[in-house]
């Protein structure tokens, strides 16, 4: 048995050595399909953090100055009280709003370590009695003009323009990236025939002395199990240059406040190396396996 | 040790390459499939070891139906059966002796017996000196030889032969046949497909004739005619 395991090793990097070009564009492939599926994956992720503030019927968030007069507070919180068109409210101090960035950001301790509860804004977030867009837009437009108040967020918009960005950047990450994982598969498939029909005489032979179907087929099928392990073994690399770069930069956006909610846990990162992984080697088997049931006739 | 009753064979539901052929050929037999090309030679022979699939009646290769038999244990079927081709189909790249192990390696035979059973066999076939040859720099003749070898060095119960001699001279044939008829002597079956005259003239074992598909004449101790 260990014989046979050192019998396919051998000839499944024999092919792929034999086969290099092929080999390498059908690798290349691979990575950068898996790479745009990860990627969309992080921008997905990413903006479910940053509008997870705006659960639970929460419709819009006043952000008070971080130096906010304690009577400001007070005149915000009576509106909020008495207003028949507030049906609730909670309040997050700037503590509290510091602990949540921590928890954000956890694996990011140089940015935890950049704010203070002191600079953190305090906020309300807001459930409001109505939550048509235009009550809503009305009654941000409203709280904006109080003082001390820095800015409002309102879901419908902040929601809207993240969700927009995300849902469109992803879907076309993941348009292209399906494109391309059936490209690649075609590639390996492809790969594979040439491989086999490179060794027709060395199968036909296999075939008349007896070896099972199995055999004949597993060193193919490695080989294309390679190219979407190798594949996949390079968009890991990808995603973490995605991650700390691409959403870095969403995160230090002074345009739009909430982008700074824009963050991946590197739990979720490491995830979704491991499902690239899988699926780079399903691609590779699928491929090859459709390349030895067609053309291998064993 | 095979026996064929009543088989027909035809490709693409027209050209009929065997019709209704009953035979049976014994244990340690030497059988020639003679008649001109197209006549149903190498059909009868891809029969034996299931690369055909006959259309009608059946075949008996050992005691078992291989009509019917399950595609994943064809190739244990193939395992009994060697096989030496016209073409001698040698992989260029492996050396002789290489060449020889490759049979025995793709079924998985533990590295002992087969650093044991190829020299062995190459001695039987005379190469021991080119064992590290490449099939390029042999004669045809050491080509078909080392091609027998790797037929043979499973020892099979049965070897087929299709045209072993058709791309060589009547003297390297010569020796070729000894080799077969050593081989036959050991208790091997073998069914060997050919055109040559001189070769079933000279050795006088059983000649199987077929002509148009049809089983037109089955001797003992037979000539070409």
């Amino acid at each position: 048995m260990i014989f046979r395991f050192w019998y396919f090793i051998r000839e499944t990097f024999v092919s792929l050595w034999r086969n290099l070009s092929l080999t390498l564009a059908a690798i290349l492939t691979v990575a950068i399909s898996l790479a745009l599926v990860g990627s969309s994956l992080l921008i997905r992720e990413g903006a479910d953090q940053a509008t997870a503030q705006f659960q639970e019927g929460v419709e819009f968030i006043v952000f008070m100055n971080a130096d906010a007069l304690e009577n400001q507070n007070e005149a915000i919180r009576k509106v909020l009280d008495t207003s028949p068109a507030i049906k609730e409210y909670v309040y997050v101090d700037k503590f509290a709003a510091y602990e949540e960035f921590r928890e954000l950001f956890v694996d990011k301790p140089e940015l935890v370590e950049s704010v203070t509860p002191e600079i953190m804004p305090p906020s309300y977030r807001i459930v409001p009695s109505d939550p048509d867009a235009d009550n809503v837009t009305e009654l941000a437009r409203q709280f904006s003009e109080q003082p001390g108040v820095k800015e409002v967020a309102t879901a419908t918009e902040a929601i809207r323009q993240i969700e927009d960005f995300s849902t469109r950047v992803s879907q076309a990450l993941l348009v292209a990236a399906i494109v391309l994982v059936a490209v690649s598969a075609v590639l390996i498939l492809n790969t594979v025939f040439t491989a086999i029909s490179g060794r027709k005489t060395e199968i036909e032979v296999m075939k008349l002395v007896g070896a099972t179907n199995w055999f004949i087929r597993i060193p193919f099928m490695l080989e294309g199990t390679i190219h979407g392990l190798m594949g996949a073994g390079l968009a890991v690399p990808a995603l973490f240059v995605v991650d700390s770069k691409v959403l870095a930069y969403f995160q230090e956006s002074e345009a739009v406040p909430l982008f700074r909610g824009f963050a991946v846990p590197d739990g979720f990162v490491w995830s979704t190396s491991i499902w690239i992984l899988v699926i780079g080697a399903a691609i590779g088997m699928i491929g090859s396996a459709f390349a030895v049931t067609r053309y291998l006739d064993v | 040790m095979i026996r064929f009753e009543a088989v027909t064979k035809s490709y693409k539901g027209t050209v009929v390459a065997l019709r209704e052929a009953s035979a049976e050929i014994q244990r340690g037999e030497f059988v020639f499939l003679v008649g001109p090309s197209g006549s149903g030679k190498s059909t009868f022979i891809r029969l034996i070891n299931r690369e055909e699939v006959p259309d009608a009646g059946k075949i008996l290769v050992a005691g078992k139906d291989i009509s019917s038999l399950s595609s994943w244990k064809v190739p244990y079927l193939r395992r009994q059966i060697g096989y030496v081709f016209q073409d001698y189909k040698l992989l260029p790249k492996k050396t002789v002796i290489e060449n020889v192990a490759f049979a025995l390696e793709v079924i998985g035979r533990p590295r002992p017996i087969i650093k044991r059973q190829v020299p062995a066999i190459l001695e039987l076939v005379g190469l021991s000196k080119k064992a590290d040859r490449l099939p390029e720099e042999l004669s045809g003749g050491e080509q078909q030889r080392v091609s027998i070898a790797r037929a043979f060095v499973n020892r099979p119960l049965i070897l087929l032969a299709d045209e072993p001699t058709g791309n060589l001279d009547p003297a390297t044939s010569v020796g070729i046949m000894r080799l077969l008829d050593r081989i036959n002597r050991s208790g091997t079956t073998v069914v060997m497909a050919t055109h040559d005259r001189g070769i079933v003239d000279s050795m006088r074992r059983r000649v199987i004739e077929l002509d148009r598909g049809i089983l037109v004449r089955d001797e003992s101790r037979g000539v070409y005619e």
